[in-house]
């Protein structure tokens, strides 16, 4: 009885597997859209999904695996598109063999703090928060700190800061301004989606990063701006080069936008710590990227999607803290759209 | 139900099914060695730019440096060393004496929900450990334990200043023996299970103790098995990635204050790897799993001796081992 029952069991389990080996070559043929990488552009891609499936029957799948390893996906021709927030960099370009950088979302990165009683939108500049991450600055009644919120009561609390422990676009982002704000920041310690950082503490992802900081009194660490007000945290205004201090809204990411709106010849944009004639720009803001093979076998699909997400799927940003991408900008992204064939 | 059947017919029917039987067996074996030499291969393959560029100083040097391409895997080991094996050392006392409870003390009603209980414990996701550890057991260690050890204990400089966030060394080292502890309890319950009636019945009923008994009889009789289910847990605890990345902080560096934080070797992989930007990273990334596996198999290979060793020295142990 039981050799009957191990041949059925192998039987069964021979018929499956044949039956798995034919039905993954034929999913190919109906137009689904691969897509991998930056966590940060995620929540928009989600809403996304549906919207596209409406639109012009299309299922679209991403992956929120990190801005890195979408890169190295659309390299290897696994998925359709990556998304990337830190533009490419030339050996990047060189790996991907024929891809272009569209930047296709915009949005910002909001500093967090957890001190009881104390207001929401303290005032911050970068060089004060490069050296707090520095581990120069170690208490919450800091000189430093205090001449920015004259008459705000600052408890004598020690700042514990919070960092991302995996490969993130936030990281890029936040690393960026500090190296902008702050020479021996970009000396010292540099920019990238993960860095050698002087001290603190790591947490996992936006929602370790947020959990850490709402765990620990005095503690500082940096999200994307949706997850911050998602999460209900209070959260830093920055000063910007004007002098003024700008908060991380729609408002504030559409004028640091209005900074940059050549891209070079890679189509990337650096809007981080713009110059002081925007007033209201928020410093620490930044476009996200997707890339995509020139030469693809579903070109015509690919590109009624693009086409789709830069224009109408904007419309479901600003929910979600994503300011719709500037004019000038759009135009960069519909002539490089229009490059992709078969 | 073979047993049953006349002799003659059985041999004749055994020879197809023991071909078969060897056949499948064989391959099956041979799979499962194909697959680790090539799980070896592609790692060696991998870390190869990494080993060809820093060779052995990458092993003991403490840096990580993504930006500068520094790469380094000193702390890591360090970090995995000190979490496994204190993990280990706090476990171990506590799997034997709730393996004790439930084969020797706990009332007979209290034994089937308690080992459910226990066994449950093992079967809880990592990943659900990790978070709880964040956001309940790193707090209260931070609060209550870590203040009370530093204060009375400061002087060993184990015992360092308390942490600021909950997420330390010593908050992974909670994690990892909770993680632990099921798998040696649950392991050496049955073993405790498996001591002769007669022989823990002859020792009382020679006028010993409870305890002596359990120190003079089961002790010995299960030593083998217990060090075997010591290196499960052990193994366990080296190998442990997402629990151990959720709580303890990820800094580099070597320190010996225990409510700092540090990483681990199978941490740093599993936070790092996804979204390495640059081969030298990835290749790094690839260099420290090289160097977890060279770790596990020595790990494994010693403690293997230790367990042999003694099954050798307890005659009635060996059989166990």
């Amino acid at each position: 009885m039981n050799r009957i029952l191990a041949a059925a069991v192998a039987a069964a389990f021979m018929v499956t597997s044949c039956a798995l080996a034919v039905a993954a070559p034929g999913k190919q043929s109906s137009t689904t859209l691969t897509g991998a990488g930056s966590t940060f552009v995620d929540p928009l891609v989600q809403q996304w999904v549906p919207a596209v499936a409406q639109a012009y029957g299309y299922e679209l799948q991403y992956s929120p695996i990190g801005s890195g390893g979408g890169v190295a996906a659309v390299s290897s021709r696994t998925v359709d598109f990556g998304a990337s927030d830190a533009p490419l960099s030339r050996d990047q370009f060189g790996a991907c063999k024929g891809c272009v950088q569209i930047p296709w979302a915009l949005s910002a990165t909001s500093v967090i703090y957890n001190v009881q009683g104390v207001r929401n939108l303290l005032h911050m500049n970068g060089a004060t928060l490069a050296k707090i991450f520095s581990g120069a600055i170690t208490s919450w009644n800091d000189p430093a700190i205090r001449k920015l919120n004259k008459g705000v009561a600052l408890p004598d609390l020690k700042i514990a800061t919070v960092h991302r422990s995996d490969n993130s676009g936030t990281t890029f982002n936040f690393t960026d301004f500090l190296s902008s704000a702050s020479p021996q920041w970009r000396s010292k310690i540099g920019t990238g989606v993960a860095v050698s950082w002087p001290g603190g503490t790591g947490s996992r992802g936006s929602s370790g990063v947020a959990a850490t900081v709402a765990q620990t009194p005095g503690a500082i660490g940096y999200v994307d701006v949706a997850y911050a007000l998602k999460s209900r945290l209070t959260y830093f205004a920055m000063q910007n080069r004007s002098g003024k201090f700008a908060t991380p809204g729609l408002k504030g990411i559409l004028a640091a936008a209005s900074s940059d709106q050549k891209p070079d010849g890679t189509n990337a944009l650096s809007i981080v710590d713009p110059p002081k004639k925007y007033p209201l720009a928020y410093p620490i803001s930044t476009f996200t990227y997707v890339i995509v093979p020139l030469q693809s076998q579903k070109a015509p699909e690919l590109k009624k999607f693009l086409f789709w997400a830069v224009t109408k799927g904007q419309k479901a940003g600003p929910r979600l803290l994503f300011q719709p991408i500037p004019k000038p900008v759009l135009v960069v992204a519909e002539k490089a759209i229009a490059r992709i064939h078969a | 139900m073979e047993a049953l059947e006349p002799p003659r017919l059985a041999v004749r029917r055994f020879r197809a099914g023991d071909l078969s039987l060897q056949t499948v067996a064989g391959a099956a074996a041979l799979a499962a060695a194909f697959l680790v030499c090539l799980i070896a291969y592609t790692i060696v393959r991998d870390a190869k730019p990494a080993w060809s560029k820093d060779g052995l100083a990458f092993v003991t040097r403490d840096a990580w440096d993504p930006v500068k391409h520094v790469y380094g895997a000193g702390s890591f080991l360090f970090g995995t060393a000190v979490t496994s094996l204190v993990a280990l050392a706090l476990a171990a006392p506590l799997a034997l004496g709730v393996a004790l409870f439930l084969t020797e003390l706990a009332p007979r009603r209290l034994r089937g929900p308690v080992t459910a209980l226990v066994e449950t414990l093992a079967a809880i996701p990592s990943v659900v450990i990790g978070l709880w550890g964040i956001l309940v057991l790193g707090p209260i260690l931070r609060d209550h334990v870590e203040p009370a050890l530093h204060s009375t204990l400061g002087f060993i400089p184990l015992f360092g200043p308390p942490a600021s966030t909950g997420s330390s060394v010593f908050t992974a080292i909670v994690v990892l023996t909770i993680m632990i502890l099921p798998i040696v309890a649950s392991i050496s319950r049955e073993l405790f299970l498996g001591v002769p009636g007669e022989l823990k019945e002859g020792a009382l009923a020679l006028g010993t103790t409870r305890w002596e008994m359990v120190r003079g009889v089961m002790f010995p009789y299960a030593r083998g098995g217990i060090a075997a289910a010591l290196i499960l847990g052990l193994g366990r605890a080296v190998g442990e990635a997402i629990a151990v990345t959720q709580v303890i902080g990820s800094s580099v560096g070597i320190h010996w204050n225990l409510f700092a934080t540090g990483d681990t070797l199978a941490s740093k992989i599993a936070a790092s790897y996804q979204g390495a930007e640059d081969g030298a990273q990835v290749a790094s990334l690839v260099y420290l799993a090289l160097i977890l596996l060279v770790f596990s198999l020595v790990m494994n290979v010693s403690a293997q001796l230790i367990v042999r060793r003694v099954a050798r020295r307890q005659g009635i142990g060996a059989a166990r081992a």
